[in-house]
């Protein structure tokens, strides 16, 4: 099943594009035989890597979102890719557009390999690989820690157990 | 036809049901906090129903946690319900951010409303 043939998206950083890439994400994952929950973290973590673009990339201005999706006989590899200010996940967004900066430690739960390249003012690269056949579960190697904090955003040092607020 | 509604259902009465179906993210997530905001005016309890959501991201879940901190400060239910078969792309996100006992979560809409109802605090449900 390594015939699927590459996959190379390229769309304005808007949130409706997001379902867009889920939706070639999973046509490309059907051709490949993937099992459903490997496929549904595939989705998720693919889709936070794009709303990571969509809301942070471009701060309001407008700009592409890239995806390239690519198999072999073992995995599938996804490059999410813009060419905004930066990758800064600390930085607080407009308050129309609420963060709970739960993406990137999703993305690393999610996926078999992840990484981030990038500059201030050059744009970012996340890479993300996906096995088809699992040894393990990513996210028991690579645990979402922490839990809501008070200020509505994610607390990754919180301890679990307490519900906040 | 939308193929990803969120409805509002006030049959329960003092309970307002948030039905959430199909795909959801950052584009729809907007609409989503709308029809909460709506539900919160209402006045009673709150129950978000994703048994028939089959995708739901951070964006879903942050608007879920900012809806349940403002009905805990005004003293209402809120309680989050899925069906039988949860899908993966629902399930695994709650599995993995252990948000299960916080917003809470439970299995099926009646007992749900039940727990909105019952537990304002919406924790222990």
């Amino acid at each position: 099943m390594s015939s699927a043939p590459d996959v190379s998206l390229m769309m304005p950083a808007r949130p409706e594009g997001v379902a867009v890439v889920r939706q070639a994400l999973a046509g490309m994952a059907d051709a490949l035989g993937v099992d459903a929950a490997v496929l549904a973290d595939m989705k998720m973590a693919l889709s936070e890597a794009c709303t990571n673009v969509v809301v942070h990339a471009y701060e309001g201005d407008d700009g592409t979102l890239e995806v390239e999706m690519s198999a072999d006989d073992t995995r599938l590899r996804i490059r999410v890719r813009d060419h905004g200010r930066g990758i800064q996940p600390q930085v607080s967004v407009a308050r129309d557009v609420p963060a709970l900066g739960l993406g990137l430690p999703l993305i690393a739960a999610l996926t078999d390999s992840f990484e981030i390249q990038g500059n201030a003012g050059s744009g970012t690269e996340v890479r993300m690989t996906f096995d088809y056949l699992r040894a393990s579960d990513p996210a028991e190697s690579n645990p979402v820690t922490g839990t809501i904090g008070d200020d509505g955003r994610w607390d990754s040092g919180a301890t679990r157990g307490t519900p906040a607020g | 036809m939308d193929a990803n509604p969120i409805l509002l259902d006030d049959a329960a009465g003092d309970v307002v049901v948030v039905v959430v179906e199909g795909e959801h993210d950052i584009y729809t997530a907007p609409t989503l906090r709308e029809r909460l905001d709506e539900a919160l005016g209402r006045g009673g309890g709150i129950v978000v129903d994703l048994t028939r959501a089959t995708f739901v991201d951070s964006s879903v879940l942050g608007a879920l946690l900012d809806a349940r901190r403002r009905a805990l400060e005004a003293e209402r239910g809120f309680v989050v319900c899925l069906g039988e078969a949860v899908e993966p792309g629902v399930q695994r996100i709650l599995d993995i951010t252990g948000l299960v006992p916080v917003l809470p979560v439970v299995s099926g809409r009646a007992e749900a409303i039940d727990a909105a109802r019952l537990d304002p605090s919406g924790a222990g449900a």
